[in-house]
C-alpha cells in the first residue's frame, strides 16, 4: 500500500464501506472490482450498485429529490452527467494521486478535479460468425445503414445505456441529423444496456451487434461463443468515462480511497482479465484488442454529451417509440 | 353490546371514571384509523395534491397534466396499457374458464394435476415467465422457432414474443389463475338443480353450460377480468423486458421515464391520476352490469352437486389443461432451468455447456445477491405480518360492527385493491421518500408499501374467517370476565389461526416477487431479489438471471410447502 493510500485507508476504515453506483463496467466486472477492493482494504466494504448509466443517474436524482444521500462514488459512462453535476455543485473536489500514472489521455478529466477518468470503453461492431461470415460482415458504421441489414442488427438504448447515448451522438455528427431515422429503418432490436446485443448475438437472435463494448464481446467470445469484433473503418467510438465523489457522500474517505483504487494499477490488472482496456501504461492492454494507438478513436466532448444526450434520447424515443 | 353504547352509557352516569373504563377497543380503533391513513389515504392524497403543484415552488398549476398528456408518445402509452390490459384479461378468461368449469363441474380426469398447474402458474413471478418466453419465442433464437424451422424448413418464425399479442399472451399465462380461482369457487356453489331444469327443458350439456351455468358465474368472470386488467396495467417487469425490444411503451415504462433526471414526481402523479379514474370507472361498470340481475345460486334448500358426465370430451378438456400447463409452467421452467445451468443458453442442452458458475457467481461472488435474498424474505415476512394483523383487527371491528363508521375502515383496507401498484409506489415516494421523513431507500418504506399494497388480500381472508366464527364463543369468554381484547386473543384468534396463516402466506408470496413498487423505493442495500433480477436483465445476461430466478422459486416453493403442511393443500387457491 502506498503511503498516500495508508492515511486514507485509516480514515476509510472508520467509515467501513463505500457505495458505488457502477455503470461503466459489466455486472461481472463490477462485482470483481468491488470484491478486489474489499479484499485489498479489509474493513472497507464496497457496495456495488450496478445498472446502466441513465438508470444510475436516475437513482442519483431520486436520492437528491428525496434529500437522501446514498451514493459515495458515481460512475457513469455518459461523461455529460459530470458537467451537469459539477454545475449543480454536487461533486467533491479531489484528485487521486494515482491519476498521475494513468495513460496521458486519461490523466485529467476536469481541470478543477471534480471528476476523474476511471474507465475507457471501446464501442464497435461485432458479429456472430455462424450467422454472418467475415467477408459479408459490415465493415463500417455507414454499412449498418444498408437495407441488407434489416432485421439483423441489435443495439442498446440511450435512455438506459450512457455509452449508447455517446455513440449515437457521435454517429449523428458523422452522418447528419437524420441518422437515427435511417438507422431505425433497419429495425434493430433494441435492448437496454450496450451489452444486451452481445447476448442477442450469442443467442443467435441477431447477427450483428451495433455499438457493442469490446470488453463484453471478447469476454463472451472467450467463453467459446462464435463472436468476433469488427473495427469500423471510420474508427471506434472511445468513451473515456469519469467517476466522481458526491458532495453529500456518506463515506467521503472511503470514496477517496476508492477513487485511488479506480485510478491505480490494481483496477486495471483486474479489469484486463475481463477484457476491459487498461487505464495505465504500467498494465498491458487486454488480449484480443487492437492497441489503442493503431485505431482511430472517435468521441464527442463531455460538454457535447451534456448538451446533446438528453435531446438525443428524446429524439430516439420519438423515432423508436420506446 | 357494542363498544360505543358502552362508553355512552358510562359517560352519562360516571363521568369522572370515563377514561378508566374506556374500552381498549376505542384506542385501538384510533390506532387503526391512523395506520390506514398512513398506509393508504396519505400517499394517494399527497399524490393528488402534488399533481397540481409546480416543482420546487409548490404553486398551484395544471401544467403537470398538460405535460403528462401533451405528447403523442405519452398518449400512446395510455392506449397501449388499456389495450394490453384488456387483451391479457380476455386471454386469461379464455384460458381459465374451461379449466375452472372442468375442475368444478365435470368428470374430467387429472383434476389434481390441473390444481398443481394453476398453483405453479400463480407462484411464478410474471417477469420470470417473461424471460422464459424470450428464450422460447424469440423470433430467431427461441426454442419453439428453432424446432419449428428444423421440422418444417420454414424461414419465418412460428411465434414471436416481441409483439403486442406476444406480450399480452405471456402476461395472461401468469394471470389466468386469478380467473380460475374466482370462477371455480363460484361454480362450486351452484347446485345441479338449475342445470337439471335446463336439461329437462331439452338443453344438452353444452347449451346448459353456455346458457345457464356460465351466466350464473358471470360476476366472477367479470371480477377476475377486472382484477387482471388492473394487475396488467400496473406491471413493470414484463413491459420492460419484452416491451422495449417490441417497441411498445406502456404507462408503467412511461412513469419510469418521468422519474429520469430531473425527477418529475409531479408529472408522474398527473399521469397516474387518470389511471385511478379508469379503475374507479371499471368498478362502477361492474356494479352497473351486475345490478339488474340476480345471481343467487345459494338457497336455503341444500341442492345437490353432481358432476357432468362428458364422455370422450373429458379428454379434450384435459388436453386443454395440459396445453395451458405446458405453456404457462412446464416450458418456461424448462428453459429457465437449462439457461441457469448453461454457459451460453443458445448452445442448447449438452454436457460441455453445463456449468454451476451462474449459481456460484450469485451465491459467492456477488456483493448484493445474498443480501437481496435476505431482504426479500424479511421484507415480505414483516409486511405480511403487518398486513394480517391490521386486516384482522379491521375485519373484526367491521364484521362485529363494534363502532359507527366501521365500514369506512373496511373501505380503506380494500382500497389498494383497485389502485395499480405502481400508482401506490409513486404515492409512497411522494409522501414519504423526502423530508420530513426522508425514508427513501429505507427498509421501512418498502415494508410499508408492501403491507399497503397487499392489505386487501389479508383483509379479504380475515373478513371471511371472522364471519365464520359465531360471536357466542367470545361472548361466553366475556361473560366469564375477560375483556374484549383478551377474548380475541384467547378465543377468536386461535379459531382463526389457519385462515390467518393462509392469508399471511399468500401476502408473503406476492410480496416476495413484487417489482413495480419496489423499483421506485429501494436503496443500495435494500434492493430486493426482484429489483436485482431486473437490474441483471438489463445486460440480457439470461443465464445469471435464470439462476437467480431459480433461487427465488426455490425459496417460494419452500414457503408454499410449509404452507401446505400447516394450512392444507389448497391454501392459496381458496377463496373464502
Amino acid at each position: 500500500m502506498e503511503p498516500h493510500e495508508r492515511d486514507l485507508y485509516e480514515a476509510a476504515r472508520r467509515e467501513g464501506q463505500v457505495t458505488w453506483y457502477s455503470a461503466q463496467y459489466s455486472a461481472d466486472t463490477s462485482e470483481a472490482i468491488g470484491r478486489a477492493f474489499t479484499e485489498r482494504y479489509p474493513g472497507v466494504r464496497c457496495s456495488v450498485v450496478r445498472s446502466t448509466s441513465q438508470v444510475a443517474f436516475q437513482r442519483l436524482s431520486q436520492d437528491q429529490r428525496a434529500g437522501v444521500a446514498q451514493c459515495d462514488v458515481f460512475a457513469s459512462s455518459n461523461g455529460g452527467h459530470y458537467i451537469q453535476l459539477k454545475r449543480q455543485n454536487r461533486l467533491t473536489q479531489f484528485r487521486p494521486v494515482n491519476a498521475d500514472g494513468m495513460l496521458p489521455m486519461l490523466r485529467t478529466a476536469d481541470p478543477d478535479n471534480y471528476f476523474q477518468y476511471s474507465s475507457l470503453g471501446i464501442y464497435l461492431l461485432g458479429h456472430n460468425t455462424n450467422m454472418v461470415s467475415d467477408a459479408e460482415a459490415p465493415k463500417s458504421w455507414a454499412d449498418v445503414l444498408d437495407p441488407k441489414w434489416k432485421d439483423k442488427l441489435a443495439v442498446g438504448h440511450p435512455g438506459f445505456s450512457g455509452a449508447i447515448g455517446i455513440w449515437a451522438l457521435q454517429m449523428r455528427s458523422m452522418f447528419g441529423p437524420d441518422f437515427l431515422r435511417r438507422f431505425e429503418r433497419n429495425k434493430p432490436q433494441v435492448g437496454r444496456s450496450s451489452i444486451d446485443p452481445v447476448t442477442m448475438m450469442t443467442a443467435g437472435e441477431r447477427a450483428v451487434g451495433v455499438a457493442v463494448p469490446s470488453a463484453s464481446t471478447l469476454f463472451a467470445a472467450s467463453r467459446g461463443n462464435p463472436l468476433k469484433l469488427i473495427y469500423p473503418t471510420e474508427g471506434v467510438v472511445a468513451v473515456p468515462a469519469p467517476s466522481a465523489i458526491m458532495s453529500n457522500a456518506p463515506n467521503p474517505n472511503a470514496a477517496k480511497l476508492f477513487m485511488e483504487f479506480n485510478t491505480g494499477p490494481a483496477l486495471s490488472r483486474i479489469t484486463r482479465t475481463m477484457f476491459s482496456e487498461s487505464l495505465r501504461p504500467d498494465v498491458p492492454p487486454p488480449e484480443g484488442c487492437r492497441p489503442l494507438d493503431q485505431v482511430t478513436l472517435l468521441s464527442p466532448s463531455l460538454e457535447d454529451a451534456d448538451r446533446g444526450v438528453p435531446e438525443l434520447r428524446e429524439q430516439w424515443r420519438d423515432i423508436f417509440g420506446v | 353490546m357494542s363498544a360505543s353504547t358502552d362508553t355512552a352509557t358510562l359517560a352519562g352516569s360516571q363521568r369522572p371514571s370515563r377514561l378508566r373504563l374506556l374500552e381498549p377497543i376505542t384506542i385501538l380503533w384510533v390506532a387503526l384509523i391512523a395506520a390506514l391513513l398512513v398506509l393508504v389515504a396519505l400517499p394517494l392524497l399527497k399524490m393528488f395534491v402534488i399533481s397540481f403543484e409546480e416543482q420546487d415552488t409548490g404553486v398551484f398549476t395544471i401544467q403537470n397534466y398538460l405535460t403528462a398528456y401533451g405528447r403523442q408518445r405519452y398518449l400512446d402509452a395510455v392506449r397501449n396499457s388499456l389495450l394490453l390490459g384488456t387483451l391479457s384479461a380476455a386471454i386469461s378468461v379464455v384460458l381459465a374458464v374451461p379449466m375452472a368449469w372442468a375442475v368444478s363441474r365435470t368428470d374430467m380426469p387429472g383434476k389434481g394435476f390441473t390444481w398443481a398447474i394453476v398453483l405453479a402458474a400463480f407462484i411464478m413471478p410474471p417477469y420470470l415467465g417473461a424471460i422464459g418466453w424470450v428464450l422460447l419465442a424469440g423470433p430467431n433464437s427461441g426454442w419453439i422457432n428453432v424446432v419449428w424451422r428444423s421440422l418444417t424448413g420454414a424461414t419465418d418464425p412460428l411465434v414471436n414474443v416481441y409483439t403486442f399479442t406476444g406480450m399480452a399472451f405471456v402476461i395472461a399465462l401468469h394471470s389466468f389463475p386469478l380467473v380460475f380461482i374466482f370462477v371455480k369457487s363460484a361454480l362450486d356453489l351452484i347446485s345441479s338443480e338449475m342445470e337439471d331444469a335446463a336439461n329437462i327443458l331439452g338443453g344438452g350439456t353444452w347449451v346448459t353450460m353456455r346458457k345457464v351455468t356460465l351466466p350464473l358465474v358471470w360476476p366472477s368472470i367479470l371480477g377476475g377480468f377486472i382484477l387482471i386488467f388492473l394487475e396488467t396495467i400496473a406491471l413493470f417487469g414484463t413491459p420492460a423486458i419484452i416491451g422495449i425490444p417490441a417497441r411498445i411503451n406502456v404507462v408503467t415504462t412511461q412513469l419510469w421515464q418521468f422519474f429520469e433526471d430531473p425527477v418529475r414526481v409531479e408529472v408522474a402523479s398527473a399521469f397516474a391520476m387518470p389511471l385511478l379514474l379508469v379503475t374507479i370507472g371499471l368498478i362502477a361498470v361492474q356494479k352497473l352490469l351486475l345490478a339488474r340481475k340476480g345471481f343467487v345460486s345459494q338457497t336455503g334448500k341444500g341442492g345437490e352437486r353432481r358432476q357432468v358426465k362428458l364422455g370422450p370430451w373429458r379428454w379434450v378438456l384435459f388436453g386443454w389443461c395440459v396445453l395451458v400447463a405446458l405453456l404457462s409452467v412446464v416450458k418456461p421452467l424448462m428453459v429457465l432451468l437449462q439457461a441457469s445451468f448453461a454457459k451460453a443458453w443458445g448452445r442448447g442442452f449438452s454436457f460441455d455447456n453445463l456449468t454451476l458458475r451462474n449459481y456460484q457467481f450469485l451465491l459467492f461472488e456477488h456483493d448484493m445477491a445474498p443480501q437481496a435474498v435476505w431482504n426479500t424474505v424479511w421484507f415480505s415476512a414483516t409486511s405480511a405480518t403487518i398486513a394480517v394483523v391490521l386486516a384482522l383487527l379491521v375485519a373484526y371491528i367491521v364484521v362485529r360492527r363494534l363502532i359507527r363508521f366501521a365500514d369506512a375502515l373496511g373501505f380503506l383496507a380494500m382500497a389498494p385493491f383497485v389502485i395499480p401498484g405502481i400508482v401506490m409506489a409513486i404515492g409512497f415516494y411522494a409522501a414519504y421518500a423526502g423530508p420530513p421523513l426522508s425514508l427513501y431507500g429505507s427498509a421501512l418504506l418498502i415494508i410499508l408499501a408492501f403491507a399497503s399494497r397487499f392489505l386487501p388480500i389479508a383483509y379479504a381472508s380475515s373478513q371471511a374467517a371472522i364471519r365464520a366464527v359465531h360471536p357466542e364463543m367470545e361472548e361466553a369468554a366475556r361473560i366469564l370476565g375477560s375483556g374484549r381484547l383478551h377474548a380475541i386473543r384467547k378465543v377468536t384468534a386461535p379459531l382463526l389461526k389457519t385462515s390467518l396463516l393462509g392469508g399471511w402466506l399468500v401476502v408473503f408470496i406476492v410480496a416476495s416477487r413484487e417489482l413495480s413498487a419496489a423499483i421506485f423505493l429501494v436503496g443500495p442495500r435494500t434492493r430486493t431479489m426482484s429489483v436485482l433480477l431486473y437490474d441483471l436483465t438489463e445486460q440480457g445476461n439470461f443465464e445469471v438471471v435464470s439462476a437467480f430466478g431459480g433461487i427465488l422459486l426455490v425459496i417460494t416453493m419452500a414457503i408454499v410447502g410449509i404452507g401446505m403442511k400447516l394450512v392444507g393443500r389448497d391454501f392459496m387457491l381458496r377463496r373464502e
